[in-house]
């Protein structure tokens, strides 16, 4: 077997990121609703013949690696030989595809000189998947049919021609057809540019030289991955915490719980000791387990290398079945993202006891609250999600960033207030950090953000989401622990009342009425005597602190 | 007599400057390297052309000051006035986090300390309607509490204000009287769009950038008043246009890719004179590969860009720039990957070839062992590099460890520094909805020449241009540019809504507006130009597409508009939505002065004797072959002159390579036109 020059598999690496990025203009450029093209809720990415992924591009963290098996997962259920050239194949059945059903995947084969040599693949958040909840994110459903519809590797083309009424049958079943149908078109010519821009490569290389260096590259990120694994000390490392409720259970908390063994240049990430499945939608599926798994270790060890399939060789992730991070059939995820957004930072608090100086302390956790208004006859009718930024956890060697989104919403932006009043009938009174709940410490966790709305106009509503409101976001070697998000209403009137509650409707609230949101900060690193006295100059001097808090 | 022009712009690594002489069509060019006091550079260049000031009809200048005290923070000390509930605004920025592997991602530091920055009790509505009246107790407390800090400056920025900018413009006033030293800036003077980190961001940066300017182009105007120079002297702005000391003075934000902006205006100018409308202006300088589009022979412009992840609302020509150039860094990752740039070699001790004490191994060191550069003949001789010093870093950098031979190292260098520009030409391309293969290349700056074959070939362009003097075009550029100002205005409506009359009323308010700050270019009215834009979306949208507003809208009421809004959504996005609701969200209206543009000058014909400067020993990667390449001096080629590749053709500031299968044709204006010979 001659090796492939190391220039050559440079240069067919880089080829790869670049369709990587070309698929990812292309969805941005061509998708309808905000959710991709503002959000980025979305990931894609080229694999091979076997399902591993050669190059990715991301929007969301979470996405990562959930594309490699969607695909292995087409491929058990088809075989190789069940494929066409021009196929075009939907899934997202969660147990299979990793996070919620309003994540479709749209992939599709490569072939190149009648061989089956690549897949191109992309899951997005479709604007709506005919579930209870409009839009998806359901938080009180018991199993995954309450959620939408399924989809399991059903082809939308076959051999390049379209089935109409696969499609008109799915267009029946969304509340907002023409979205959905502008998104996947778009998802489609994303998949269509990946496909040409590798058989393009193809054509310049040969099938079988992409194959080889890919091979090679796979040997060398591993290779380097192992290295930086050797460097964590050996061991086993724990972290567990107490979730609120899961939406349907509301007295019922249950825990999270991951063990990271360390052992030479491998590592294991286990959840034995995670509660059973919960009843309720906040089931986290294993796939999606195992890709948060494979964030973590890239973010803690490579951040800024393109990934593919080698980097994750040496890890494996384990866990019972039937957890609530290894659900199965008829199991609600629809609101995965609150165990999912926790399993990165147990899998950091976990390894913090190993290689403290490049973890974090925990972050606030998902927060925020739509503010609608349904029913015609009350107005019209609008709804405005505030997913509020908070406080990150204090650096090992800095304060906590504050006012920056949770890890799991990645890139997105919040709404201006100018954008907000220009749109929806309220009047933001205050937009500024929320000074409580920020951890002390050597290193302080960042602070959350107050938003305080003034409704313009009568009956409206608003639902909130939160978590971990029981046991809070904590601190590092003796950093304190962060406090809790919360909800006000009729701010400033005799009705006021201060609301940490998981998940709950509210109103209706009318004109003149005012809420507010505060989001939690960042838990604190290390311990808050040994705070260096600069830093404590500079929080007195701007009011981040007050003379008597100290 | 007043007939010369001098064009000076400020780079990383050198001063260029480029005198035209109007009469004659002559240019002379020089280089300065760019360390030490600006202004003293600046002089030194006028000094070593030899010009006299007082023949000087105009000095056009690109300057980096801005954009560099913001790179570095070391702008002023300054304060923030803003709206009650609001002072975190400028921190809390927008809450994204642009790397999401990145666990110790922190946006940048806020530029005015939480402790600067003030409230005042004031508040417009969403529609421009008072609230809340200002309390002038508390601005005036609030004015005294900065100056008692002694800040140096002051922003102003009030929620809505881009509706209605009174309160803004009396606290201003309040400003004058209490603390009349203070640099202001008013969030409404300087952009008129909502949203209200954006435009706090660029307010602050503003002010934080204005008493450095100030200072510098003052200092400049005294020693051109001393030396008797009575032309005028304008500044380029990111938008492509020029604009008076006076203007600049208190609009440094519009000047911040003032020097780039100069090379785009030259390849717009270059693309009228040869009837090309679509052109790629790449310019390839020493640390950076600056890649901006010209489309039916404009610019394509953005309403927004960041410095440093610092977004600046301003009118901005789109430009693209990547960690490529000769000085970009080759080294090999611990899993074995070679990468080029981003980071590069500074000017000192630049590449190891330079033989100043560089050791790390670079792209224009590649080169010289492809055989690609003339050791004895870099720089036209003022320079000679060290072939043997760029040998020994590649070979023990890259191609040791790398088990390869010393050529394939340096191929595969130049090569990976091809494929790079070339992804990020066809990014911005496609990004903005255009097919490369439909652009002519116009490849400058100093490394532009060696690049322009290759980038053509992988492209698929239709042809690559090497302009004459590729190494100061864009100091060239700025000699071509119009005098502009802009007026954007955030004007939230439904189209459905918006009559033919009124639209008509609001832009002629915009226009005047515009044009009363003109007075003092001394541009005859007749020699002005207005273009209208309005920034447009379908309902429910967040992003908006950019639509020209042609005199003939109002005939048909408005229709033509809507559908140019379908026309144009449907070539960004690959989809028109001819039956949704349109919103308007923004007016621009963009005045030109229209200047004197520098006579082309003719080459003349090809005359007899020998162009052949020798044959040199070249590699070329994608062909697998080391090929003896015909090497020709430029100066001796005239217009007609065709060149056959594989050929090396050199000028004093840049080398340029043709492949095999392409040739090279010098126009009659000494463009060299490279386009591929079909076999």
């Amino acid at each position: 077997m001659s090796k492939v020059d190391p220039i050559t598999t440079q240069v067919i690496r880089n080829a790869l990121k670049a369709a990587a990025d070309e698929m990812m203009i292309s969805l941005i450029k061509t998708a309808h609703n905000p959710l991709i093209y503002e959000v980025q809720d979305f990931g894609l990415a080229i694999t091979n013949h076997r399902g591993e992924m050669l190059a990715e591009g991301s929007g969301l963290p979470g996405f990562m690696g959930c594309l490699g098996p969607t695909v292995q997962s087409g491929l058990r259920a088809l075989g190789s030989a069940g494929f066409a050239e021009g196929d075009i194949l939907l899934a997202n059945e969660p147990y299979e595809t990793g996070t919620h059903i309003s994540d479709t995947a749209v992939y599709m084969p490569i072939f190149f000189e009648g061989e089956l040599v690549a897949f191109s693949a992309l899951m997005a958040h479709w604007a709506d998947i005919g579930g209870k909840t409009p839009g998806g994110w359901c938080p009180d459903t018991t199993d995954i049919h309450q959620e939408g519809l399924i989809f399991f590797h059903d082809k939308l083309y076959e051999a390049g021609k379209l089935n109409q009424t696969f499609l008109r049958f799915i267009l029946k079943n969304v509340r907002f057809p023409e979205l959905v149908h502008g998104d996947l078109n778009a998802m489609i010519a994303a998949c269509r540019t990946g496909s040409k821009r590798y058989i393009a490569l193809c054509e310049r290389y040969g099938a079988d030289i992409i194959r080889e260096a890919m091979e090679q590259v796979f040997d060398q990120s591993e290779a380097m991955m192992r290295a930086k694994i050797s460097e964590i000390p050996d061991g086993a490392y724990s972290a567990s915490i107490m979730m609120d409720h899961d939406g349907v259970e509301l007295d019922k908390p249950y825990k999270v719980w991951v063990t990271v063994n360390v052992s030479g240049a491998e590592m294991n990430i286990d959840w034995t000791g995670t509660a059973d499945t919960v009843k309720g939608p906040t089931n986290h599926p294993f796939v999606g387990t195992v890709a948060m798994a494979q964030t973590v270790l890239k973010s803690l060890t490579m951040p800024f290398d393109p990934m593919n399939h080698g980097h994750l060789r040496p890890l494996t992730v384990t866990a019972p079945d039937n957890t609530a991070v290894s659900p199965q059939y008829p199991a609600a995820t629809d609101s995965y993202g609150y165990v999912g957004e926790m399993v990165i930072h147990l899998i950091v608090k976990a390894l913090s006891q190993a290689i403290p100086m490049r973890c974090p302390a925990c972050s606030y956790q998902m927060f925020g609250g739509a503010i609608y208004r349904m029913d015609p006859r009350h107005g019209e009718p609008f709804i405005y999600i505030d997913p509020l930024a908070g406080g990150s956890g204090a650096f090992p060697h800095a304060d906590g960033p504050s006012g920056l989104i949770f890890v799991g919403d990645g890139n997105a932006p919040n709404t201006p207030t100018e954008v907000i009043e220009g749109r929806y009938p309220l009047r933001v009174l205050r937009h500024t950090f929320n000074l409580n709940g920020a951890g002390k410490g050597k290193y302080r966790g960042g602070f959350g953000v107050t938003r305080e709305y003034q409704m313009l106009e009568d009956n409206i509503l608003i639902q909130t989401m939160n978590e971990n409101t029981i046991e809070t976001p904590w601190g590092l070697y003796g950093g304190e622990e962060a406090g809790v998000s919360e909800l006000t209403v009729w701010t400033g009137s005799d009705r006021e009342r201060t609301i940490r509650g998981r998940v709950y409707f509210y109103g209706p609230f009318n004109k003149g009425d005012i809420i507010t949101q505060s989001s939690a900060g960042g838990g604190g690193w290390g311990d808050p005597s040994e705070r260096d006295p600069t830093l404590i100059e500079y929080d007195l001097r701007n009011g981040y602190v007050q003379p008597d808090d100290q | 007599m007043m007939q010369k022009r001098l064009a000076i712009d400020v780079g990383g690594t050198f001063v260029d400057f480029v005198s035209l002489d109007e009469e004659t069509g002559d240019i002379r060019i020089e280089k300065a390297p760019s360390s030490g006091l600006l202004e003293q550079r600046f002089f030194e260049g006028i000094d070593s052309l030899a010009l006299d000031l007082k023949a000087l009809r105009t000095i056009i200048h690109g300057s980096t000051l801005v954009i560099n005290t913001i790179v570095q923070e070391k702008g002023a000390r300054i304060g923030l006035i803003t709206t009650k509930g609001f002072r975190d605004v400028l921190e809390l920025g927008r809450g994204n986090r642009e790397e999401i592997y990145n666990l110790f991602y922190r946006p940048p530091p806020s530029l005015v300390e939480r402790y600067l920055r003030l409230e005042v009790s004031e508040r417009l509505d969403a529609r421009g309607e008072v609230v809340t009246p200002l309390d002038e107790d508390g601005a005036r407390a609030a004015i005294r509490q900065l100056k008692a800090e002694d800040v140096d400056g002051i922003a102003i920025i009030f929620l809505h204000s881009y509706i209605d900018p009174t309160h803004e413009e009396r606290m201003r006033a309040l400003v004058e009287e209490e603390f009349p030293k203070a640099a202001v800036t008013i969030s409404s003077e300087i952009c008129r769009e909502w949203r209200e980190f954006e435009r706090t961001s660029t307010t602050v940066l503003n002010v934080y950038t204005k008493p450095k300017l100030m200072r510098y182009l003052s200092a400049l105007e005294g020693e051109l008043k001393r030396r008797q120079f009575g032309g005028t002297l304008n500044i380029m702005q990111s938008s492509g246009g020029i604009t008076s000391i006076r203007a600049a003075q208190e609009g440094p934000i519009r000047t911040t890719v003032s020097g780039p902006a100069g090379g785009v205006i030259g390849v717009a100018a270059l693309g009228s004179y040869l009837g090309e409308g679509n052109l790629v202006a790449a310019d390839v300088g020493g640390t950076t590969f600056d890649v901006a589009l010209v489309s039916n022979g404009q610019p394509l412009e953005q309403s927004e860009h960041s410095i440093n992840r610092r977004p600046v609302l301003q009118p901005t020509i789109d430009i693209v720039s990547i960690g490529a150039g000769g000085g970009s860094i080759a080294w090999i990752d611990d899993a074995r990957g070679l990468h080029i740039g981003p980071q590069s070699v500074e000017a000192d001790p630049g590449p190891a070839c330079y033989g100043l004490g560089g050791t790390l191994a670079t792209v224009t060191d590649a080169q010289l062992v492809l055989g690609y550069l003339d050791p004895e003949y870099y720089l036209g001789e003022r320079m000679r590099l060290d072939r043997e010093k760029a040998e020994t870093v590649i070979r023990e950098r890259i191609a040791k460890p790398f088990g390869m031979s010393l050529i394939d190292a340096a191929a595969g260098i130049v090569h990976l520094a091809n494929m790079n520009m070339a992804y990020a030409i066809r990014n911005i391309t496609i990004e903005r909805g255009h097919d490369p293969r439909e652009f002519s290349l116009v490849c400058y700056g100093g490394g532009g020449g060696l690049f322009a074959g290759f980038l053509l070939m992988e492209l698929e362009a239709a042809s690559a241009i090497v302009p004459l003097n590729p190494a100061t075009f864009s100091a060239w550029g700025l000699l071509n540019a119009d005098y502009r100002e802009d007026y954007v205005r955030t004007y939230l409506r439904r189209f459905a809504d918006v009559g033919a009359e009124q639209l008509k009323c609001e832009l002629d308010a915009l226009e005047n507006d515009v044009r009363s700050r003109f007075t003092d270019y001394g541009v005859a009215p007749s020699q002005t130009a207005t273009q209208f834009h309005a920034a447009m979306r379908y309902h429910g949208q967040e992003h908006t597409v950019k639509v020209p507003i042609l005199s003939s809208d109002f005939a048909d009421d408005l229709l033509s508009l809507r559908q140019r809004l379908d026309a144009l959504h449907e070539r960004a996005y690959a989809l028109s939505l001819p039956d949704s609701a349109a919103e308007i969200v923004n007016l621009q209206a963009s005045v030109l002065g229209i200047t004197r543009k520098p006579e082309l000058k003719r080459m003349s014909p090809l005359l007899d004797g020998e162009l052949l400067k020798g044959k040199r020993l070249v590699t070329i990667r994608d062909y697998g072959i080391d090929i003896d390449a015909a090497v020709f001096n430029r100066d001796n080629l005239a217009a007609g002159s065709e060149v056959q590749g594989p050929a090396i053709i050199e000028e004093w500031t840049s080398t340029i390579l043709v492949l095999p299968d392409q040739a090279a044709k010098v126009d009659d204006i000494g463009n060299l036109i490279i386009k591929r010979v079909e076999k």
